[in-house]
């Protein structure tokens, strides 16, 4: 009676750990994925602000911005800032992301080619934004916000949820990616992620003082403008302040 | 006995056989919609995406298919009186109509502005706030053109669109709203040529694949089923966007 009671206990202790084990694996599997689309949808940026002088040339050849040739872009860019190999397009999310890039590209192609308008508006910003607008549109529970606090947000849109406001007010006191496998998404259970941008000086052309607008080269201080070349009133920020960053959430239901 | 069994196996294989043809030779009359780049009457109409994609999953289901252009106010009506079986591409704006059951993709709405007074981002809203922007009345607006202090002009009718465009070309207006600037600003459309537009992302509308409400209700799972499975090997969009 006793031995059967011990097997029992055995058999339970084994299933729980099992259970444990296999749930890490699930988390660590998951905190890969989004660490990878992160790093992928940070990287489309990258390429975008690199290529601003071939977006806003006119007459010119712009095939590198569009379909596969404009991923092959973002993977090379993805191993130059990340030194390390492009992730395996293993998870459905990847694939998703990866499209919606170029989808993102080819409803800028009139624009893009159109050799009349010189600043095209298509910045690291605004690109990010229209990749986490048209993946809202496939209804797919997956969320990808590049944000900042509410005061300090330009496109009224991306403004933070109260998950996301919370988590940056952690990280402006210590900075450090935040995970949470237990949050919520339009109500349902979702896993996210919030990664802390620092500031850079490519940010400054914009969110800095007129002294960083590249618009304001080359000219006398008297004629400088505080307004940046998105038409946006520049806010005179340094590489010491918060940057905002990137909010990436997925439901549950869409990783089983 | 033996004779019953194998006379019940022929008629079961002759249901099957006979079930198959009628499922696989079923005709359908798609209507279409000019809604350039998607559906484009301008050219030969296979070479038009939208056209493309809708042909290849039916055909490849067994439906012999009749595409039919149609002129945009006469085509609900069609569907609605069951002349056509299938209309595309539709915003859903009319509750009567039955639809498949995703969108085939979205639309962005946005502003066109003459070239040289281009804005490209419109989160910018402050940026509208002195201008004259024209808008068609029966449509209703995205909230960053409300909250701007831009001067709206509203214009009616059912033709309020093309007439808004071309005030603008001729510099009535400083922008005109129009909800799918994608149909008119592209470089094979030689009507608005001084004219650039941008768009209000974040406000898009679902633009659907319509079905009339004769289809039987077997003969819409079908197609309902075939839609969802050409969706998943690959999305519309994304076959657009990559196609070409």
């Amino acid at each position: 009676m006793k031995a059967s009671y011990q097997n029992k206990l055995c058999v339970i202790l084994i299933s729980y750990f099992f259970m444990c084990f296999q749930v890490n694996a699930d988390n660590t599997r998951m905190k890969e994925v989004i660490n990878d689309i992160t790093k992928i949808y940070m990287s489309s940026m990258t390429y975008i602000f690199i290529n601003q002088p071939l977006i806003n040339q006119q007459t010119n050849d712009k095939q590198e911005l569009f379909g596969q040739r404009f991923l092959e872009n973002v993977k090379q860019t993805y191993q130059v800032k990340y030194s390390e190999d492009f992730p395996k397009e293993d998870h459905f999310a990847k694939t998703m992301l990866l499209q919606t890039m170029v989808e993102v590209m080819d409803d800028n192609k009139e624009l893009l080619y159109d050799d009349e308008i010189g600043f095209k508006g298509i910045i690291p910003a605004t690109f990010a934004f229209q990749i986490s607008a048209k993946l809202e549109t496939k209804g797919i529970g997956l969320k990808f916000k590049f944000t900042q606090i509410a005061s300090s947000i330009r496109n009224k849109l991306n403004k933070p949820d109260l998950w996301e406001s919370s988590v940056m007010q952690k990280i402006i006191k210590s900075p450090k990616i935040y995970y949470d496998e237990n949050a919520l998404l339009n109500g349902k259970p979702a896993i996210r992620q919030f990664t802390p941008l620092p500031m850079v000086p490519l940010c400054l052309a914009c969110h800095g003082s007129p002294a960083d607008n590249p618009l304001n080269a080359n000219k006398e201080k008297s004629q400088w403008t505080n307004i940046d070349i998105s038409g946006f009133k520049m806010e005179n920020w340094t590489l010491d302040d918060f940057g905002g960053g990137v909010s990436i959430s997925i439901e549950k239901s869409f990783l089983e | 006995m033996i004779v019953t069994n194998s006379i019940k196996k022929i008629l079961a294989l002759f249901a099957i056989v006979f079930f198959s043809f009628t499922a696989t030779s079923q005709s359908l009359s798609v209507g279409l919609i000019d809604y350039p780049p998607h559906i484009n009457f301008d050219e030969e109409i296979s070479k038009s995406p939208l056209y493309q994609y809708i042909n290849k999953m039916l055909t490849t289901q067994g439906f012999t298919v009749t595409f039919i252009k149609l002129p945009r106010e006469r085509a609900s009506v069609e569907l609605l009186k069951g002349r056509i079986d299938i209309l595309m591409p539709i915003p859903l704006n009319n509750e009567n109509i039955k639809t498949l059951t995703s969108p085939i993709f979205h639309s962005v709405p946005g502003l066109c502005f003459k070239k040289k007074n281009f804005i490209p981002i419109l989160s910018a809203i402050h940026r509208l706030d002195a201008l004259t922007i024209g808008v068609p009345d029966n449509l209703s607006l995205v909230q960053a053109l409300t909250d701007s202090s831009a001067s709206l002009v509203y214009l009616k009718g059912e033709n309020a669109t093309n007439r808004g465009m071309e005030m603008t070309q001729r510099g009535r207006f400083d922008a005109f709203y129009h909800p799918s600037p994608v149909t008119v600003y592209h470089r094979k459309n030689p009507l608005y040529k001084e004219l650039a537009c941008s768009y209000f992302h974040g406000y898009s509308t679902p633009i659907y694949i319509a079905v009339t409400d004769t289809l039987s209700s077997d003969m819409l799972t079908l197609i309902n089923s075939a839609y969802q499975k050409a969706l998943k090997e690959q999305s519309y969009e994304y076959y657009f966007a990559s196609s070409k």
